[in-house]
Order: structure tokens, then C-alpha cells, then sequence
């Protein structure tokens, strides 16, 4: 996996209204089952909004809706 | 004998595909719901007939992302897809996928191509597509993949009659599809092991033993020197599972992408803004929890009061029906045996269907609307500090009403560790039938007074609720560690657009809740009414009739009338009888609990649900079997302590007989549920030793500090 660049942003420290493209993930476990839904490499992500009570966030994918818990977010870096 | 299977067809998808919808189309009525073997997965399976009326059997699997799972219920699909000798191994894959999300929808789709079996590929929701302006050209698609390809409508029906001819002429081809000209390039590990698992596993195509190899150590249906060889021949190779697994997901999404550009052509742009504009506001940080609550205290009201018209006419039905058969039959056991046990056993399974129907057609209804993944979402975060789901609020929600409907509504929570928590604590909140033990009970334990605003009775009330629902959250936190799995966490859940619900979905889940519940647990509460019946009916010996005649010798000393007569020997007739003579023997074990062997008896009989209790007292103090709770309550409080004259009902055995009925597991119902749904008696049994054993020992504390 790629060094982290210091354009390189995980997915969690985005603020509401962010977006990106999905670069690589940092859990291959993971990536494994984030790849089989429908997020990859290249796949045009932002985020909508977090969840109450903290942690998690709900985030559009292409044309996916996806609630990502904060481990899951923490793994996904864009570019 | 004829040896001719009926051929099987499985209908797979994504989750959110709509294959449930498509599965509701083609089987309505005719689908029952069995067990997949030796997992603890519902199996949902249909007659479906074809255009030449030939009947095929098709059977809904669980939703996968892919033929790498992640819980149980994926598992089985591969599980099942590798192994030709399964009884469910399918002749015919019907794989559905969303046409607006077809990008997303076809990894899986590949994956069941490359295994050799016949699919059909089933372009769902083209009402929408057409909506938003979605053009698919299914003739190449078709091409490209080498499939049959047939648009369809689950909700509107719309294509059926296409697929169902589809079916006909895949299954009529003897050929079988070639399995080598895979979707993806094969990596020098994969083409070895391919080559030198030929004569290993000779029945299975590339693509299968591949994926044998990812899976040996989880998958059934492998002898111990095949799984010994492919541990050995993976090392040596030097096969990973998820770098390979990775690589491989990542080739197929790189072959089958463009392909779908290709066949589909977006005419105007197209916006989900109502899904968006909805979730601004149901999700919303501040109104997201405040619009759930209002839902939930919606469904707890629907289920605690609307549900409570039925349940008076099914209980008073059958109270009618009882009667007139005791005038109408010839007096003796048989009569008692149909009225008081039959009838009884049957009335009290009945009595849960309303609430079953009314809390699944409410939750069906959010759960087809595209609304509960929102809640999982929402509250994902609180309920995993407890080792629970985000969907389980809604079990530990409506568990206020019932646990029953409560337990049967986990079946949404994939992760099993997390279903099976919710499942076991669920039962501690308390519930509907709680509330006339704790009406009798409570005015024992403090006062009718106001305090302020409050009325200290209501206060005490609330304390009991908060007791149940604390013990819910420890127990769930107490198995969180104690339960080792080897299932890993996700949440990564795709949130549905909304959609209007389609009523035949709810219905259908409605009618498969209310059948599961009445044949398989209540063939189990039937039994054990019987059971409960014959300890309250007979004694040992002739004790029983020797009560009876002492009990009239008295009632004619003390000229008592008709009515106080047969109260009395039922009350004589209960003490004399196996639950009387259990109650004594319990007795020592229960006597540090403040609890004499009358409670004893009514504990025993109340196992059949906790209300029961109120009955009970009511015969055992010959109130007459109708005493609501104030007469018994009246009776209660004048019942003397015979060794030391002071109230036998004081605040310590009263609050100590509180604690028991918060936490004791007391409703065979629930455990016949909790059998039904876990598919084993062992959990059952341990939430019973779990819910008692934490009730003994609170009311030992509470009884032995007061006393």
C-alpha cells in the first residue's frame, strides 16, 4: 500500500459536505468487504452526515448510501 | 419407485436487491419456511409453476455481497454453492439485481457464473428505471454475459411471465453452462491450485475448488483427509485467503464495469432527492432519535393497548367456549383435560397472535419503507457498547409489550452474536403480563401516597421497569465478553432509498410470523399447559378426593353457600394436588426468599405465563377463580404469618416476590420462542438458569436484608 501523502485523507476526519476519491484502504479485512459492496478504488465518496451519539457516518458512494461505522470510515483514505 | 428430484432454482441477490419482492410474486401463499441444515438460518422455500405446468421448487437464500461472507447467512450461500451433494444445491441460479444499481449489484453475479451452474439474470425495479430515465439494453447484456436476461418488476409484476418461461427452457437444456472461461484472470497460486486439486475434489468445477480453498476450514461437507490436504497444499502453494480475495473482487469489478456501461444509458440526470430531503430530517442528530422514539412509542402503544380488543375476545371466547362445554360434556377428567388444559393451552396461544400480527405489520411497514436501516444507523453506536446491534432497540423496545413478537422481530440482525444477546436479554424488560402481579404486589411495598406531583405507587412501578431494563443492558454487556466469536463486526450498511411500502410483502410477513409462532411454539406451549394441568389437577394417591370430601364436610359445618363451597374445595383440592405437594418441596429452597409453599404453588403454576399468578392466589385462598387483583389483593394483606401472627404479605416478602417475577424467567412461551428461534434447546435453558437464578439471588439479597 501506498505511503500516506499529506493529500491523503482518511475518510472519518472529513467534515460533513466533504468528498473524494476512494484511494486505498488501510484494513484488508475491511477493504475486502467494503470492495464487495460497492466501494472501490476510484469510487466518488462524500459524506452526508454523521450519526447521532457520535461514531458513525452516512456517507454517499457513486450512487450508494452507506452507513459506515468509525473504524470502517478510519480505513477508507481519499485523495 | 420413481427417483425423479423436482429441480431446485435459487433465487439469490444483493441485499435491497428486491429478491424478496420477486420470491412474494411467484410464490405467494404457497411458500413455507423450513430449516437449511444444521445452521440456524430460515429457509424460505415455494412451489413455483411453470408454463407447461411442471412445478419447480424455488427457494429464497439469504442476501450476499459476495461468495466471501461476512455472517452466517452469506455463509450458507457458499456453503451450499460448493457442494454438489447439498439437498439444497441448486439446479438453476436466479440472480436478482437492481437495474439502477446494476454497478454495484453484479460482483456476486459473476462469482455464481464462474461456478458452473445455469443463471438467469434478473434486471429488478425496472419501474424505476424507467422513472429516472434509465435505458438498458438487455439483448447485449445478455450477450456479453452469456445469460438469459429478463426485466422485471417485483413490485408491480411486471415481467413475471417472461422469467417463469426463462426458468422453463434453462432447466429443459441438458447442457451444462462451461465453467473455465472465467470472469477473471487467475493468479499463478489459483491456476496451481486448480491443477492440483482436480483428483481432491473431483466433482467440482475451478471456480468452486478455488473458493473450497478460501473456505476449507469453515465449510461442512468435507471429509478430515480432504480438509488435512487442502491445509497442507494452501501452505505450500502459499494461497492467502483475503490478498487473493482482494485481487480477485478487484478483476471482476474491472471486467464487468465497463460491460454495464455499455448496455445502459442514463437519458437525463437523474436524483434521489426525496431520499435525501427525507433524511435530513429523520437522520438529523437532534430529531433522527426524537422521530424514532415517537415511532416506537407508536408501536408500544399498538401493541400494549389496540392489541388488548382482540386478546379480551380471544380470552373471552374461549372462557365461553370452556364453560359450555363443562355443562354440555359428561363431568370427569376428560372434560377437565379438554377444558382446562386443551382449551387453556390453546387459548394462551392464541391470545399472542394479535400482538404478533400488530407489532410485524408495523415493522414490516418501516422495514419495507427503507426506515429501520436508518434506526440500525442511528443507534449503531449506543447498542454496540452492549455487544447489540443497532437493530435490537427496536426488540428491547417492544420486549415492553411482549417478548415473544419481540424475539420473533431479531430475525433482521445478521450478525448471530449480536441476535442471539438481543434474543437472551430481551425478556428482562418487563412486560404486559408483569403488570398485574406488580398491581397486587406493589401496595405492599409502599404506600398510596403523592409525593409532590407523583403518586409514590407510580414511582415504585417506574423503579421495576428500571430494574428490568438495567438487567437487560448488564446481561447483554455480561455476554459480550463471554461470548466468543469468530463472525467479525461490520456495520457498512446500505441505507435503501424510500420507497412506498407494497402490502402484500407485509402481509405475507405478517401471515409467515403468525404461522411459525402458533405451529412450532405453540405445539411446545401446548404441552407444557398440559403438563402444568395435570400437577393442578391431580394428587398423588387418592389425596385429591380426600380433600375434596374434607372441604364439603366444612363447608356443611360452617353452612357455607354453593358459591364459597367450590371455592373452598378448590383451594383444598390445589394444596392436595402435585403442584401442592411441589410447592412444599420447593419450600425449603424458597423459604430464605420470604416465600411459603402457597407462593411456591403459584410460582410453579405461573411458569405458564406470569399473570397466572393472580389466578392462582385467587384459588388457593378460595376467592373463587374470577378474583380480579383488588379482591386478591384485599385477601393477601389479611393472610396471617401462623407462627408469629404478624401480616404474612409484610414489605419484605412482598418486595422480594417483586424482584423475583422482574427478573425470573416465568413464561414458557417465551423460552418455546427463544427454541423456535435458535433452534435449540440449549439457550432456552441457559436464559432460564441465567433470568431465575439472577431473581433467586436479588430476592434472597432484598428479603434477608429486610427481614
Amino acid at each position: 500500500m501506498v505511503a500516506l501523502r499529506n493529500s491523503d485523507k482518511k475518510l472519518a476526519h472529513m467534515h460533513i459536505g466533504g468528498q473524494g476519491e476512494v484511494s486505498h484502504f488501510t484494513n484488508e479485512r475491511m477493504a475486502s468487504k467494503l470492495i464487495a459492496i460497492g466501494v472501490l478504488p476510484g469510487t466518488r465518496i462524500q459524506v452526508i452526515r454523521k450519526a447521532p451519539f457520535g461514531g458513525g457516518c452516512y456517507v454517499k458512494a457513486d450512487n450508494l448510501l452507506l452507513a459506515l461505522r468509525r473504524d470502517e470510515a478510519c480505513c477508507i483514505i481519499l485523495r | 419407485m420413481q427417483e425423479s428430484k423436482r429441480v431446485q432454482v435459487a433465487l439469490i441477490g444483493n441485499p435491497n436487491s428486491g429478491k424478496t419482492s420477486i420470491f412474494n410474486q411467484l410464490t405467494g401463499l404457497q411458500q413455507k419456511v423450513g430449516n437449511f441444515p444444521g445452521v440456524t438460518v430460515d429457509k424460505k422455500s415455494g412451489t413455483l409453476t411453470l408454463p407447461n405446468q411442471s412445478s419447480v421448487e424455488l427457494v429464497d437464500f439469504p442476501g450476499a455481497y459476495s461468495l466471501y461472507p461476512t455472517s452466517k447467512d452469506e455463509r450458507l450461500v457458499v456453503q451450499t454453492f460448493v457442494n454438489p451433494a447439498d439437498p439444497n444445491f441448486p439446479d438453476l441460479v436466479c440472480y436478482v439485481a437492481d437495474v439502477t444499481r446494476l454497478e454495484k449489484h453484479l460482483l456476486l453475479f459473476t462469482q455464481v457464473k464462474d461456478l458452473g451452474i445455469p443463471v438467469i439474470l434478473i434486471l429488478n425495479m425496472t419501474d424505476v428505471a424507467t422513472q429516472e430515465g434509465l435505458q438498458i439494453d438487455t439483448g447485449r447484456l445478455s450477450r456479453k454475459f452469456s445469460v438469459p436476461v429478463i426485466s422485471v418488476s417485483g413490485r408491480t409484476g411486471e415481467g413475471l411471465t417472461a422469467l417463469k418461461q426463462a426458468i422453463l427452457d434453462v432447466s429443459e437444456e441438458s447442457r451444462r453452462p462451461l465453467a473455465d472461461n472465467l470472469f477473471y484472470r487467475l493468479s499463478q497460486e489459483e491456476a496451481r491450485l486448480v491443477t492440483e486439486t482436480q483428483e481432491l475434489l473431483p466433482h467440482l468445477s475451478p471456480y468452486q475448488r478455488i473458493l473450497v480453498a478460501h473456505h476449507w476450514e469453515t465449510l461442512s461437507g468435507l471429509s478430515d483427509q480432504q480438509r488435512e490436504q487442502l491445509g497442507e497444499l494452501t501452505s505450500q502453494i502459499g494461497f492467502q485467503d483475503l490478498p487473493l480475495q482482494v485481487r480477485e473482487t478487484m478483476l471482476r469489478y474491472d471486467t464487468f464495469t465497463p460491460l454495464v456501461q455499455q448496455s445502459i444509458q442514463q437519458t437525463r440526470e437523474r436524483g434521489n432527492s426525496l431520499t435525501e430531503w427525507l433524511d435530513t430530517i429523520l437522520t438529523n442528530r437532534l430529531w433522527g432519535p426524537i422521530i424514532f422514539f415517537g415511532l416506537m412509542v407508536l408501536i408500544f402503544q399498538a401493541i400494549f393497548a389496540w392489541a388488548s380488543y382482540p386478546m379480551d375476545l380471544i380470552d373471552g371466547g374461549f372462557a365461553n367456549l370452556s364453560t359450555w362445554l363443562q355443562q354440555t360434556l359428561p363431568p370427569g377428567w376428560l372434560t377437565d383435560l379438554i377444558t382446562d388444559g386443551l382449551l387453556a393451552g390453546l387459548g394462551g396461544i392464541l391470545v399472542f397472535i394479535p400482538q404478533i400480527a400488530i407489532l410485524f405489520l408495523l415493522i414490516s411497514l418501516l422495514e419495507e419503507i427503507g426506515y429501520m436501516a436508518r434506526a440500525a444507523f442511528m443507534f449503531d453506536r449506543v447498542m454496540q457498547t452492549f455487544g447489540l446491534n443497532g437493530r435490537s432497540i427496536v426488540a428491547l423496545i417492544s420486549g415492553g409489550a411482549c417478548a415473544i413478537p419481540a424475539i420473533m422481530s431479531t430475525r433482521t440482525i445478521s450478525s448471530w452474536k449480536e441476535r442471539l444477546i438481543t434474543i437472551m436479554v430481551t425478556p428482562f424488560i418487563s412486560c404486559s403480563a408483569r403488570i398485574p402481579v406488580y398491581t397486587v404486589l406493589i401496595g405492599f411495598v409502599v404506600p398510596n401516597k403523592s409525593l409532590g406531583i407523583f403518586n409514590v405507587q407510580g414511582l415504585a412501578f417506574m423503579g421495576l421497569y428500571v430494574l428490568g431494563i438495567l438487567a437487560a443492558l448488564v446481561a447483554a454487556l455480561a455476554m459480550k465478553w463471554i461470548l466468543r466469536t469468530n463472525e467479525f463486526s461490520f456495520l457498512m450498511l446500505e441505507l435503501p432509498e424510500y420507497r412506498m411500502p407494497v402490502l402484500r410483502n407485509i402481509l405475507l410477513t405478517v401471515w409467515e410470523k403468525v404461522k411459525t409462532f402458533t405451529l412450532e411454539a405453540g405445539r411446545i406451549i401446548l404441552i407444557i399447559s398440559i403438563v402444568l394441568w395435570v400437577l393442578a389437577s391431580f394428587g398423588p394417591g387418592n389425596r385429591m378426593e380426600a380433600a375434596r370430601l374434607t372441604a364439603l364436610e366444612t363447608a356443611k359445618e360452617e353452612q357455607l353457600d354453593p358459591e364459597a363451597t367450590s371455592s373452598l374445595v378448590a383451594s383444598r383440592q390445589i394444596e392436595a394436588s402435585f403442584a401442592g405437594h411441589l410447592g412444599r418441596l420447593i419450600e425449603p429452597a424458597i423459604a430464605p426468599l420470604g416465600f411459603d409453599w402457597k407462593m411456591g404453588i403459584a410460582l410453579i403454576t405461573s411458569f405458564a405465563a406470569r399473570e397466572v399468578f393472580v389466578g392462582t392466589m385467587a384459588t388457593i385462598y378460595s376467592i373463587g377463580s374470577d378474583g380480579d387483583e383488588l379482591t386478591v389483593r384485599e385477601r393477601l394483606a389479611q393472610e396471617r404469618n401462623p407462627l408469629t401472627g404478624k401480616p404474612r404479605y409484610d414489605m419484605a416478602t412482598a418486595l422480594s416476590l417483586l424482584l423475583f417475577y422482574v427478573f425470573a424467567m416465568q413464561c414458557m412461551s417465551t423460552l418455546a420462542v427463544v427454541k423456535r428461534e435458535t433452534k435449540s434447546w440449549k439457550w432456552p435453558l441457559i436464559q432460564f438458569i441465567m433470568m431465575t437464578g439472577l431473581a433467586y439471588l436479588a430476592s434472597l439479597g432484598v428479603y434477608q436484608w429486610l427481614a
